[in-house]
Order: structure tokens, then sequence, then C-alpha cells
């Protein structure tokens, strides 16, 4: 099996003034097409700026990012843009849906990212087809024009993961999606990522400290002193 | 890019703040269009009022004696294509009394030839009995029916004058019976401001009596069986089509015999002290003023500028000139060229020793062809001025009379710049104090740009750009300023279109309010005309600002590192 995502001796030091804080000593993490990693971490072990990095939405101090067979960790900051717009889904542990949109807004956003002027009229009806085809499936039909405050911890998370989904991402990166959630309700919320995995073979890579998680994903990866252990 | 539009607009309509930079863009363009409108319209009126006074050029000597040979250089400047019309003016310096009423008074005296002074200044249509108060009744009986005859013309105005009456009697009894008891000085204010209020309808119905009765006299001088298609018809009967100082026949009547009537009328500057001004602009002209005996004294300059034996004359008060220019009015007294020109020992002599000394006169005032606009004025004024030096050339007596040939702008310079400048400078001060649109959209930028941290964060993380990003938050400014420019243009527009009404009737009416004062300002209205290139630059100039005031937010959004915006919490 081919690898979708490869990092290899990724680097990341923060500073703050004279002090150093090594984040990220070397780590390499590699995700197959399909698969369902998840990766695990005591907090504070760097698994956010990892996935940040992964996402090309940080860059790394040092070390390769390959995306499909592509080195993207030197790419200009317009390719990273575009490239997370139409590859990379992202779900945050606080949801981040914009308050000043609606649920199928905040959903279609991504796409009108996408599209440019012209096509965001020729295909703003079908694009909205399947933004409501995407929320139906994860049972907010009856939602789509409700705000982001009107609406559940759960439901909110539901309408992360469709507006990540929107674009067709060759993979997604979630960052403790239940980490905010009742057991319950983060159960409901890993059953769609477990959906997605198993019915739409959707490449996955989740941080979680969850234990539920880990025992759905293909693999669990640990990160401990700024390395992976066990991989 | 059409996202960035899409989430604008959104933040538009469902962000609260930007009712208040909305708010502050609305209120100073409609600051600055009436200010610049009403500043505009004044400026305007003052350079119009200026130019009727003199026509479009000017001839004038240096010398307080005048210049000779007028009548040939006005023969040969009228044979130039550009002039249409030329009048020769005597300027004097004297005293003008008022025997009846014991009163004198240092005064310009103008001597002007009144139907060739017509052609080339306003003078025939400043005049309030020959021009305006005709005019006034042909507006006042617009509404009778028409043909009309004579007859039931009067009819018709008998009819306006009965009603004048009624309701002048029945507000001066309101006006009596306004109660007196004042328990609070609160209520001794607000009864003064309802009394000040009653005076004023009933010093406009009083004057609405007056102006009836003066319809009623100016229809019995129209002709016995005359009839009337229209009401045009009835103005050019009534406005007669040459102005004069000849005394009308009814002057006579105010003296006891033919032989006691001054041979000379002469006409007073309205603002000569004779009149009262109302409120509104009114001018409230004594019944006794007009065919009043006056007495004008001229004291000569001779050619070597030293003074001669000042020269009385008996004149009759036959009319009043309104140019609108204040120190016209408030100082010039006008009387028949000839007849100010001989007192000014300007006419042609005879000299002892055998030949003559030709007729003088202090200016010549030229009008120029077409719609005189201000290059053609320009180019005549050059014309004139060649034929004049051409002239002068010939002439050894001209050399020394120091001829300048200037437009009415130029004689004007000073007066009118000053007005301009204040107009300049009241934009400026204004436009300068509107800045402050530029400080609150940045203000409340800066903080709707912190407050979108964590969003600025996930829209870059799902694929906004810098300049995506950047354009969100200058869009959005745009379109605060338009939504504020466009109403708040309408609103200064529309008040400008109103402000006379504002004024009166709301402000006074209800506030007790008055700011245009039409006893002091020299113009009856506020000028409510609007200029739509200074609104179209101002609401640019607001939209502009808008931009200006988002910019360094929008720098500082695009650049938001979207990891720390999403940490931020
Ligand atoms: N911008 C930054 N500046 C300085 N230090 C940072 C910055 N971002 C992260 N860090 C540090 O990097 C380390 C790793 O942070 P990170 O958020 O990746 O941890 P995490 O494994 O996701 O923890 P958690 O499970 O609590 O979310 C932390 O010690 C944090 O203090
Ligand atoms: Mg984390």
């Amino acid at each position: 099996m081919s690898n979708l995502l490869e990092l290899v001796d990724v680097r990341k030091t923060y500073r703050i003034g004279p002090a150093e804080i090594p984040v990220l000593t070397g780590t390499s993490l590699a995700v197959a097409r399909g698969e369902f990693v998840a990766l695990v971490g005591a907090s504070g072990s760097g698994k956010s700026t990892l996935l940040h990095i992964a996402g090309v939405l940080e860059r790394a101090d040092s070390g390769t990012i390959t995306f499909d067979g592509r080195d993207v960790s030197k790419l200009s900051r317009g390719r990273r843009h575009a490239l997370r717009n139409s590859k990379f889904g992202f779900v945050f542990q606080l949801y981040h849906l914009l308050p000043e949109l609606n649920v199928l807004e905040n959903v279609l956003l991504p796409a009108m990212i996408q599209a440019n002027a012209w096509r965001t009229l020729v295909r703003a009806w079908p694009r909205q087809q399947k933004a409501t085809a995407i929320l139906e499936e994860l049972g907010l039909s009856n939602r789509l024009r409700h705000r982001p405050n009107q609406l559940s911890g759960g439901e909110r998370q539901r309408v992360a993961i469709a507006r990540a989904l929107v674009n067709d991402p060759a993979i997604l990166l979630a960052d403790e999606p239940t980490g905010n959630l009742d057991p319950r309700t983060g159960r409901t919320i890993l059953d769609v990522f477990q959906r997605l995995h198993r019915d739409h073979h959707q490449t996955i890579l989740i941080v979680t400290h969850d234990v539920q998680v880990a025992a759905l994903a293909d693999r669990v990866i640990k990160l401990e002193d700024g390395r992976v252990q066990g991989a | 890019m059409m996202y960035t539009l899409f989430l604008c607009l959104r933040y538009l309509t469902r962000k609260k703040i930007v009712v208040f930079p909305i708010l502050a863009v609305w209120l100073c363009v409609m600051m600055l269009i009436i200010v610049n409108s009403i500043m505009t319209g004044f400026v305007n009126r003052v350079r119009s009022a200026g130019r009727g006074l003199m026509g479009d050029v000017v001839i004038q000597s240096r010398s307080a004696a005048g210049f000779p040979y007028y009548a040939q250089i006005q023969t040969r400047i009228n044979r130039l294509p550009q002039v249409a019309a030329s009048t020769p003016v005597v300027n004097a310096y004297g005293l003008f009394n008022l025997p009846n009423f014991q009163t004198s008074m240092g005064v310009e005296i103008v001597g002007i030839d009144p139907a060739t002074q017509s052609q080339v200044s306003h003078f025939g249509s400043d005049l309030f009995w020959q021009h305006a108060a005709p005019l006034q009744t042909a507006a006042d009986l617009a509404q009778a029916q028409f043909p009309a005859s004579r007859h039931s013309l009067l009819t018709y105005a008998q009819a306006r004058l009965k009603k004048a009456i009624n309701l002048e009697e029945k507000l001066r009894k309101k006006l009596v019976a306004m109660p007196v008891i004042t328990p609070t000085t609160w209520f001794a204010a607000i009864r003064h401001h309802w009394q000040a209020i009653a005076r004023e309808d009933w010093e406009n119905a009083n004057y609405a009596v007056d102006r009836s009765f003066r319809d009623l006299g100016y229809l019995r001088r129209l002709p016995a069986h005359s009839t009337f298609a229209s009401d045009a018809a009835l103005r050019r009967a009534l406005v007669p089509a040459v102005v004069t100082f000849k005394p009308p026949a009814q002057a006579r009547q105010h003296y006891a015999s033919p032989t006691d009537e001054p041979a000379n009328g002469c006409i007073i500057g309205v603002d000569l002290g004779l009149y009262q001004k109302d409120r509104f602009g009114h001018y409230h002209r004594p019944a006794d003023v007009r065919f009043s005996p006056a007495i004008l004294t001229v004291v000569p300059v001779t050619l070597r500028s030293t003074l001669a034996m000042p020269q009385s004359r008996r004149f009759q008060i036959v009319d009043d000139c309104r140019t609108r220019v204040f120190t016209a009015d408030s100082s010039q007294v006008y009387a028949p060229f000839k007849v100010v020109q001989k007192m000014a020992f300007m006419q042609q002599q005879d000299l002892l020793g055998g030949g003559t000394r030709p007729a003088r006169c202090s200016q010549i005032q030229i009008r120029v062809h077409g719609d005189s606009s201000h290059a053609a004025v320009v180019a005549a004024r050059r014309a004139i001025a060649a034929v004049v030096r051409k002239f002068v050339r010939k002439h050894p007596r001209l050399q020394d009379a120091g001829l300048q040939v200037q437009t009415w702008d130029q004689v004007q310079a000073q007066y009118i710049r000053a007005v301009d400048n204040e107009r300049d400078l009241i934009t400026f001060l204004l436009g300068l104090m509107s800045m402050v649109v530029v400080v609150v959209i940045f203000l409340i930028f800066f903080m709707i740009v912190r407050d979108k941290t964590r969003d600025i964060g996930i829209i870059k993380a799902i694929g906004g750009s810098e300049i995506g990003v950047g354009t969100i938050f200058l869009l959005y400014g745009l379109l605060i300023s338009a939504a504020g420019a466009l109403p708040g243009m309408l609103a200064g527009v529309e008040f400008v279109r109103h402000d006379n009404y504002i004024h009166d009737h709301i402000l006074w009416r209800y506030f007790g309010i008055s700011i245009w004062n039409r006893k002091i300002y020299i113009f009856s209205h506020i000028p409510d005309q609007v200029d739509m290139h200074a609104v179209a630059t101002i609401v640019a100039l607001a939209i502009l600002a808008g931009l200006v005031g988002a910019f360094i937010p929008a720098l500082i959004a695009s650049m938001q590192d979207p990891v720390e915006a999403l940490r931020y919490e």
C-alpha cells in the first residue's frame, strides 16, 4: 500500500525569548491511503503541532513532508492554501465554526473558497446539493438554516465534519474531535469517523486521548518526548 | 474570490457594531454636503450680484476727476462683435439730505442713464416699484381666471385684499389675547417665544395686506378695457419696458403745487437705512418715503484733484434699488447721468481763453454678448483693452487719466475672493473634522479584527489566502462607508433642498431658533441648490475614507498566523 502522507525526521522548536521549547525532535510518521490512524500521547507532547505540520498549516524547522508522492514542505504560501483547501479536511476540538454563518453556509465555505468567480455562479446549485447531502447523511437535514450557537456540541462537531468533507479531501485531520463532548455524544462522532473509513475508505489521522478511538483505529501511534514510539 | 464578498456581506448584516461607523460616515457626508452646498450657493449669489452690479467689463480711470472722450471710446468698442451694450457712469461723493425726515448722510452719488444701464447691468430688474413690485402683482394674480379683463382682475384682487385684512384682524386679536400671567420664568420664556411667533404671523399678514393694496394700485393703472390672455400677458403689461427717473403722475399729489415738485427723480439704495427689514427679509417701506423730496449735494473734484464748490439740487425719491451687494445698497443713490455729471463739473465746458474742455465720466460699463462665460468675458476684455490702448495713443489728454480695462471680478476681486476663501476654508476645516470617520472605522475594524482572530485562523485553515482575508476586511470597509455615504448623500441633499422650510417652520416654530436672520443677511433665502459634482466628490472621499480606515486592520488580519489564531482563546 502506498503512503499518502509521510513525515520524515520532522523537527520543531518554539522559541519564546531566550527559552527554547523543543516539541518535535525528529519525528517520522506515515499514513497509507485508506488508513485510519490514531495519534496518542500525553498532553503537551506535540500532537497538535504534528497535525498542523502534517496539514501544512505550520512549517517544520526541518524534515520532509511528502503528500501523494510530492514534497510539500517547501511549497509557496499560495500552493499551501490551495492544498489545504482541496486535499485536507480539518476537524478541531472546539469545532471552530464561523458564528455569523448558518450551518449550510459554514459547510459551503471551503467549496466557495475553492471556486473561482465563474464557477461560483455556475456550480452554485450542485455544490449546495452536495453540502445538503452530506449534512443529511450526518443527520442534520433539519438544521440547515440554524446558526452554530443554536446547536449542541455534538451537532456542531458534525457540521465541522461536513465542512471538512465538502471538498472531497484526500485525508481528514482531526484534533481531539471528541475532547469537548460527553462520552455518549463522543461515541456518535466516532461512529461517523468509523463509517467514513469503512464505507468510503476515507483516510483519517486523528489525535485523541480517548481509548475508544484508539480501539477503532487500524493503527495507534504514540508520541513521546517528541518522537514516535512503536511505529 | 466571491467568498470574500459573501463573508463581508454576512458580517455587514449580522454584526450590530457596524451601525456606528455607518452612522459616522452618514453624518459626516450629510454635514459636508449641507455646508458645501450652502456656502457654494452663497458664493454664487455674491458673484452673480457682483456681476449684476456693473456688467462684464469696466473701463475706469484712476483719477477721481474721471476721463474724457468716453462717447468716442463707446462708439469704438460698440463696434466690437463681443460687445452687447455699454453705458457711461459718473461716480461722485456727497450728502443725501431728507428734509421731511431730518436725516442726512454721506453717500456715493451715481449718475447713470437708466435705459442703457439696464442693458448692461441688473439695474432695471433691481428696482422695486418699477420692476419687483409689478412682478409680485402678476404673481399674486397668477391664480385668477385667465383670460381676464381688467375688471375681473380687480374683483379678484379685492377679494384677496379682503381675505388678507380678515386674517390680519384675526391675528391681531389673537396677539392681544395672549395670556399675560407668568408664574415662572420658564413659562415666561415660552410665552415670549409664542408671542414672538404670533407677532411675526401678524406682521406677515400685515405685509400681505400692504401687498394686496399695492396690487390694486398697479391694476388700476392698466388701460380701462384691457384683457389678458394669460398671466404672462399680464406680467408684460405691468412691468414697464424701460426704467426711468421720471416721477409718475401720481407723484404730483405729494406736492402742494407743480412748482414745488422737483424736476428730477433719484433712486435710493434699499439698505440706506430708510426701510425696516423683518426676519423674513421683507422690507417694510414707509408710505411717505416714496416721492419725498431729497437734496443731493455733490462735492466736485477738479482736474488737479482739489475739491471745488459743493453743488446742491432738489430731487424726489422715485424708486429703490436692491443689487444685493450690501456695500452698494447701503451707500448709493442713483440720479440721471447728465445731472450728476454737471453737478460734479464733468460736463463739457467752454474755456475762457476759447476752446472747450470735453465732457468726462468715471466709468464705462460694458456687457458682453451671449452666455458671457468667464472665458468669453476675459477674451472680450482683451479686445476692448486693445481698442482703448489704440485710442489713448492718439489722444494725449487720456494718457494722464490712467485708464484701466478690467473684468467685473477683477474690479471686485478682494470682496469676491474673500467669500471664496471663506467657503474653501470652512469646507477644508470640516473635511479635517471628518477625518474622524477614518479613525472611527480604524478603531472599530481593529476591534472587529481582534474579535475575529479565531475566525481568521479558521478561514485560513480551510484554504483562505492572505489576499482573500485582507480583501474581506477591505471590502467590508468599502461596504460600510458606502452604506453610510449613500443615505448620508440622500439626507444631505434633501436637507439642502428644504433648508428654508426646516429653518423657518421647524427650527423657529418649535424651538425658537433662528440662525439665518434675514435682517442681517443680504439674501432673503438660505441657498438651497446642490452642486452634484461636489456631492459626488464628497461621497467618493467618504468611501475612500472607509478603505483607508480599514486598510491597517485588513493588513493585520491578512498576516495573522493561522495556527496562532486557532490557539487564540
Ligand atoms: N506558539 C507556541 N509558542 C510556544 N510554545 C508552543 C506554541 N505552540 C505550542 N507550544 C508548546 O508546544 C508543546 C506542544 O503543544 P501541542 O499543542 O502540540 O500539545 P498537544 O500534544 O496537542 O497537547 P494537548 O493534548 O494538551 O492538546 C506544548 O508544550 C506547548 O506549550
Ligand atoms: Mg492538542
